[in-house]
């Protein structure tokens, strides 16, 4: 007993030893493993909500970085001015821009980076009487001729095909677009190109990609991704579709188009699905290419994979990686190598929850291959243990690298997703399916409209439950969803029923509280009331009190 | 300091505690800011202000000119003092307060005072960030000079080749005879400096001396520390500040550690200053005779008026200008404020491979969750705790599915899953109105905004016209174009100026779902004026509601944006752009974090700006440009927390009978007071109504939850969030800057006092948590017992038919009771559902069934028992 305790006591002594010299020595940098300063950076809107909750986490651990958007041409632009130590850019440096202007980093040496993937989603406000659809699918085709205004109508043919014969109103079609030089622009202009020439070229007057939208006729153009999420959202958007980052339509609560992918499926930007295609993300390794080290997707465009989303990409930082940078120090680089370290590993696992998609192993590697240029622009910057090994990235394990995690979990689509098929009733727009509920997908989407007190309180929990609220509220006849569906009357009758409870149910209900409220209180007075007067009136018949017994 | 002597009291009676205790509270007393000018400085949550600067003094400034004959001629002379809040242990980033009176009224204001777009002024007040002590005496390499000072740009620091009656330097009375050299400033002249050698024309530099390795020169931009740039990211900090023609100012000057600015390289151990030099011009040498051009420019007294704008960047007299901060004789007028760092908060370590545990949810902890993370990973006995920022809707949604230990809300939210979720008090704070509004003629920012529900109203539903481009809006077509015309707003708000601006008919706010916009909207229902003017009635001054938002149903969590009118106009870039104008200008933004930098930066988020861009040959809409100092009018709602953070000021709100109550500490204070809770483990509510009740409580005050399952939470991340609920109750609620401690813009919850309920409340639900074993059945306090009461109507209207006749009754009449109201009251309890039609739809089927069968029963016996009635 004894021995113990003056063993704890002498540990005990020499912790405060230890402690009182910490207290004493310890001096700030020093004591933490690397010294940082603050860096800073403007660019991609597209990446941006992610890269905000990054900065707030490196906050943690001393490390300061200023991340102003911009768009990802003032991002590129910037750098080579040497205004910043960092930019976020969807696209390489284009040497020269469609305008003939240059766009280089007028010298200044770098390299691109891998940041985060994510998928460019198309989200759209399309209403059937008081009722937002929330499961349009189209193919790429009709994707790119809806944008090059070839497709002007929401019952052109086209969609209805994609829909597998289920039509939509006659409502002209209001493309939005970006105004400002957007990487999110560059991104789905690329896909265009190479996916579907024939349409863009004829277009744009050219060929290639272009960060500028050259919008046309009854296309609206906005300024941000938040910007154009907006106008859609708003109560002009009516026949509205564009494209941001499923961030965005994710915050917002709003369905996006399942885009036809080339296993014949109609896919959502999920994580999963953005993973499953950037598996076959090439990295251009021609180290005489001005694009060396920048992504090639045409892999991506025709993934075979069902689960793949087709416009999935990434965005990359591009780092200063000259030796005699005058904006850079130790330091700094030290700041961007451990930012960066932390934003590749760790940081990936919150990508899913904010509408982004980790990055895989092949791109985590080819980003760690870039940040080790910082160390041979500068020997004093400390890279060691900061690889794939020790990286809590939730696409792929440490310890085995062949495999992507996230990619196996990845749930396949439902049947009624496929060409032909369908469609699904299943929403958009909430993330999708987690891979444990994949079976149940579908009833999981059908009471996704069920907080309506009627269907709590009926606890019956029949097939037939919704449909029964949607009734309810008896306000819009004309969304009668039957009619919708099954136009040509081929539409399979099961997804049609939980279409039919579909979600808007919920949106509707404000404007139909009042009355409904009037009715219930009606309704409560009349049964207090009306049993008492029949039971009254039945007594009170002449004859009838007298008469008795 | 009432926050922090409860906390002391309170704390200091654990004996165990109390050497720890010391040590911190030594620690913030000597942080408490000490000074400040009190009444127009914004009052921060959970920060007193002192009652005595920190730094001040007067000094007596003059202007002289020696004239041909030798003689001295004072041309200006004014006693000034600066007075600077606090000094002392300051971080990084964080903003003190500059203050100044009997300074020479400033002319030509500048639309941006900071970095080089502030040269463009006449008799500013520079503020720079200088390493080094003030003092000969001090060792030269210690010593504080113009190469010490930091600016962003070369421009601010250096004249390049500039012709000879423009070097107004080589005139100072009291340059040394190397000034008078056309070129000066550094010896020997670095290669990369040559070319600012030009035969006949002069050159002044002022190198800057780094903390570590040799000078720059700073003859361009490229000889210039890594840490300048034009147009940076990071904007500067130096300053040009305008003196009011009553000889006052003021300016928040945001200082900078090691960590922003490593050349500059202030820290705990490098002393710094912060240098404040009034410009009272040039005072000149012995003019020659005849005057050259060089004398004449030395002696210029100004060519903009006292007061008056120069937006249009026109040329200003060099002499009076603050382009020569360094030149002698403005040199000699500097105060130095010594400032000191505090030690920098310990960091984690990239490396640490525990993997985080992330809560997700509000951003109104998003300033606490920042401070407060450092004092998990450092802890080895704790987990790794990060606050990721979304919707409070998103953040319960994923901690119910298991995507997220833990939820931060700041309201009781439906539960989807069937696992009871309880609600730990976490943080008492709000949100704000937040504002930037400069008054008339440059007399400097508006203090004093007061704004209530019904002009809350009209912002939101988007009934102010914003310009002519709104006038031609269906049904509303005589309302204001804005706040400033808006005889409501102009009566509260006195002494502003009147002419419109976009910016005063939207109020920018969030795009997404949040409480906080729960919270905001419940404040204007809560009003009957605002309610009556949201409903269709008119104001008293004949403003009507946009009909697209007339009777728009409130509270609500997420503000739409409703309006479609397109206005008609002339312009070949609206009609290529054919927008809804109203939505432009309300332009919402997904995060607080964009509001609050959109206010700092005085650049609205309105959408309105049209024009054509020549390289892409596009009409395009954006963003409008950033507005002028002293025409700045914009409104933002804001969190407390970024407030405090940033120093935005934020808006008293109207309570009950008139008054109108500021976000303070006994504001806040008074708000909790009347947050209830109906059940155990619940979420508190404050009500509008009660508010409303109140003199003295702001109105914006919510208080902000850790929510967590209380069962299948798995028990790991159970202990965790019970971890944390504990930890950020106790020592998170400390006030201060340090590491885990609470920032401001937080009301201290404290064991006692008008927190003390939410205290009590938070320990139980970390016990629950980590216990994940619901107690047996809540005790009923508000809504269960509301469910039994209306239940009980039911019963007693279907008594009558059922107690009337005899017979069978009896026997069916109970036993169809109990069955059906069985069934109601489990369903009925539990979730925290709303209660106003949810009620009704539940009770309605039983009131059907036993109605119809009373009715059924009585006519049962009246027509089959007794047969049917004789006529």
């Amino acid at each position: 007993m004894n021995r113990p305790s003056t063993r704890h006591r002498s540990i005990r002594a020499v912790i405060a030893i230890l402690i009182a010299l910490g207290c004493t020595f310890s001096t700030p940098g020093t004591a933490a493993a690397a010294t940082y300063a603050q860096i800073e950076g403007t660019g991609s809107t597209w990446s941006d909500l992610i890269v905000q909750q990054w900065i707030a986490d490196v906050n943690s651990n001393g490390m300061q970085v200023v991340y102003t958007g911009g768009g990802s041409s003032k991002g590129r632009k910037d750098f080579s001015l040497k205004s910043t130590d960092f930019a976020i850019s969807e696209i390489p440096y284009q040497g020269k821009d469609e305008q003939g202007n240059a766009d280089t980093s007028a010298g200044r040496e770098y390299a691109y980076l891998p940041i985060v993937a994510g998928g460019t989603a198309f989200t759209y406000q399309l209403n059937i009487g008081n009722q937002k659809v929330r499961n349009l699918r189209l193919s790429g085709e009709t994707l790119t001729k809806i944008f090059t205004n070839e497709i002007t109508s929401w019952d052109d043919p086209a969609i209805t095909k994609d829909n597998n014969g289920r039509s939509f109103p006659k409502l002209p079609i209001t493309p939005v677009v970006r105004s400002d030089g957007s990487g999110t622009t560059a991104q789905f202009t690329t896909w265009m190109d190479k996916a579907h020439p024939g349409p863009w070229r004829k277009f744009f007057g050219k060929s290639g990609l272009t960060s500028y939208f050259p919008r046309k006729g009854r296309a609206v153009s906005q300024a941000g991704s938040d910007q154009v999420m907006n106008y859609i959202a708003s109560s002009a958007g009516n026949g509205t579709i564009g494209y941001v980052e499923y961030a965005y339509p994710l915050d917002k609560d709003y369905p996006v188009v399942k885009v036809e992918n080339a296993a014949g499926y109609f896919v959502e930007p999920t994580e999963y699905n953005t993973a499953v295609a950037l598996t076959k993300a090439k990295i251009n390794q021609d180290k005489s290419s001005p694009l060396y080290l920048t992504q090639i997707l045409d892999g991506v465009y025709t993934n075979k994979d069902p689960r793949a989303y087709p416009i999935s990409s990434y965005s990359y930082m591009i780092i200063p990686t000259g030796k005699t940078d005058t904006r850079m120090t130790t330091a700094k680089r030290q700041t961007i190598a451990d930012f960066m370290f932390y934003s590749l590993c760790a940081g990936q696992s919150k990508a899913g929850p904010y509408g982004y998609s980790p990055l895989p192993l092949n791109l985590v590697q080819a980003g760690f291959q870039q940040l080790a240029k910082l160390k041979t622009a500068d020997p004093k910057v400390e890279v060691t243990n900061r690889d794939v090994k020790s990286c809590n990235n939730p696409t792929f394990d440490g310890k085995n690298l062949n495999k992507n995690l996230l990619a196996e979990k990845a749930p396949q689509p439902e049947a009624c997703d496929k060409t032909g098929a369908g469609p699904c009733g299943t929403e958009t727009g909430q993330g999708g399916a987690k891979p444990a509920d994949t079976p149940s997908q579908a009833p999981a989407a059908g009471g996704g409209g069920a907080q309506t007190p009627a269907a709590g309180g009926g606890a019956t929990a029949a097939p037939g439950d919704a449909p029964t609220d949607a009734a309810v509220p008896g306000t819009d006849p004309a969304a009668g969803d039957p009619g919708v569906v099954t136009d040509d009357g081929s539409g399979t009758t099961t997804d049609t029923a939980v279409f039919a409870s579909a979600t808007e149910l919920e949106a509707s209900r404000p404007a139909d509280n009042a009355p409904f409220g009037w009715l219930a209180v009606g309704l409560l007075v009349a049964l207090v009331v009306l049993p008492g007067v029949y039971a009254a009136s039945l007594r009170r018949r002449p004859g009838t009190t007298g008469a008795r017994r | 300091m009432s926050a922090l002597s409860a906390w002391w009291s309170e704390r200091s009676k654990r004996p165990l505690a109390v050497a720890g205790v010391a040590l911190v509270g030594a620690a913030l007393l000597t942080w408490a800011p000490v000074g400040a000018s009190a009444a127009d400085e914004p009052v921060v949550v959970g920060r007193s202000a002192a009652a005595k600067p920190a730094y001040s003094q007067t000094k007596r400034l003059e202007r002289v000119f020696v004239n041909a004959a030798g003689e001295r001629e004072v041309q200006i002379q004014n006693d000034v003092t600066v007075t600077a809040d606090q000094t002392r242990n300051l971080r990084g980033r964080q903003r003190i307060n500059i203050a100044w009176k009997g300074a020479q009224p400033s002319g030509g204001r500048a639309s941006s005072p900071y970095g080089e777009k502030g040269m463009a002024q006449e008799y500013p007040v520079v503020v720079l960030q200088c390493r080094g002590v003030d003092s000969a005496s001090v060792a030269a390499a210690q010593r504080l000079t113009p190469e010490t000072c930091w600016t962003a740009t070369n421009l601010q620091r250096s004249q390049v080749a500039v012709s000879r009656g423009a070097a107004v330097w080589t005139k100072d009375l009291d340059a040394s005879a190397d000034y008078r050299q056309p070129f000066s400033g550094i010896d020997p002249n670095p290669a990369s400096c040559k070319s600012a050698v030009v035969p006949d024309l002069w050159t002044r530099l002022t190198p800057f001396r780094p903390l570590k390795g040799t000078a720059f020169p700073a003859c361009s931009s490229d000889t210039m520390p890594p840490e300048a740039a034009v147009g940076a990211a990071f904007p500067p900090a130096e300053v040009a500040a305008f003196t009011d023609t009553e000889g006052n100012g003021s300016i928040q000057f945001e200082v900078r550690s090691d960590v922003e600015n490593e050349s500059l390289g202030c820290s705990n151990k490098v002393k710094c200053a912060v240098v404040v030099i009034p410009i009272v011009g040039l005072s000149c040498a012995q003019e020659e005779s005849p005057a050259t051009p060089v004398d004449q420019a030395c002696r210029r007294g100004g060519q903009h008026l006292p007061g008056s704008s120069n937006f249009a960047g026109q040329g200003v007299d060099a002499a009076v200008s603050p382009s020569y901060w360094w030149s002698p004789s403005n040199w000699k007028h500097r105060f130095t404020v010594p400032i000191t760092f505090g030690l920098p908060p310990n960091t984690c370590d990239v490396l640490d491979s525990r993997p985080a545990t992330g809560f997700y949810g509000s951003e109104l902890l998003a300033q606490a969750g920042l401070q407060w993370a450092p004092a998990y990973c450092l802890d080895k006995k704790r987990f790794k705790f990060q606050h990721n920022q979304m919707s409070d809707e998103a953040g319960f949604n994923l901690m119910e599915k298991g995507g997220g230990a833990a939820a931060i809300v700041s309201s009781a939210h439906e539960r989807k899953g069937d696992d009871p979720v309880g609600y730990a008090p976490t943080a008492v704070t709000g949100f704000g109105i937040g504002y930037v509004i400069d008054r008339p003629n440059n007399a400097g920012e508006y203090e004093r905004l007061r704004l209530n529900p019904r002009l809350l109203a009209k912002l939101l539903t988007q009934s102010y016209l914003g310009s002519d481009l709104g006038r031609d809006h269906p049904g509303i077509k005589e309302n204001p174009l804005g706040l400033m015309s808006d005889p409501e707003f102009t009566k509260l708000n006195p002494g502003l100026k009147l002419d419109s601006q976009e910016t005063g008919a939207t109020l920018l706010g969030l795009a997404n779902a949040s409480d906080v916009v729960e919270q905001l909207t419940a404040y204007i229902a809560a009003d009957e004026a605002a309610m009556a003017f949201v409903n269709g009635k008119a104001d008293p001054w004949g403003m009507k509601v946009n009909p697209a938002y007339r009777k728009v149903s409130l509270p609500r969590s997420s503000w739409p944006l409703l309006d479609e009118y397109i206005p008609k106009t002339g312009s070949t870039c609206r009609q290529q752009n054919p927008a809804v104008y109203f939505s432009q200008l309300a332009a919402p933004v997904p995060t607080m974090r964009r509001i609050s930098e959109s206010l700092l930066d005085a650049w609205p988020n309105v959408q309105t700006k049209c024009e054509y861009d020549a390289p892409t040959a596009l009409y395009k809409v954006g963003r409008v440009d950033r507005q002028s100092y002293g025409a700045r009018f914009m409104l933002g709602l804001v969190s407390l927390g970024d407030a405090a953070r940033f120093g935005i000021r934020t808006a008293a709100l109207q309570a009950k009978g008139g008054s109108y109550v500021a976000a303070t500490d006994a504001s806040l204070g008074a708000a909790v007071k009347l947050a209830e809770r109906e059940k155990r483990y619940g979420a508190f509510e404050i009500s509008q109504q009660d508010l409303r009740r109140s003199t003295r409580a702001y109105p914006g005050t919510m208080v902000v939850y850790t929510a967590a399952r209380l069962r299948n939470a798995g028990q790991e991340d159970a202990d965790k969030v019970a971890q944390f609920i504990r930890v950020s109750i106790t020592e998170g609620q400390r006030p201060g800057s340090g590491n885990g401690q609470l920032p401001g813009g937080f009301l201290p919850i404290t064991k006692r006092g008008v927190t003390a309920e939410l205290y009590a409340a938070a320990q139980e639900v970390a016990t629950a948590v980590e216990k994940q074993r619901p107690a047996p059945t809540p005790k009923p306090s508000g809504t269960p017992s509301s469910t039994p009461s209306t239940a009980a109507p039911a019963v007693d209207a279907a008594d009558p038919p059922a107690a009337a006749p005899t017979g069978v009754a009896p026997s069916a009449a109970p036993s169809a009771v109990p069955t059906v109201s069985a069934t109601t009251a489990p369903v009925a309890t539990d979730p925290t559902a709303s209660i106003s039609s949810g009620t009704a739809s539940r009770v309605m089927p039983t009131l059907l069934l036993i109605g119809l069968l009373g009715i059924a029963l009585a006519s049962l016996l009246r027509f089959v028992v007794q047969g049917p009635r004789r006529r």
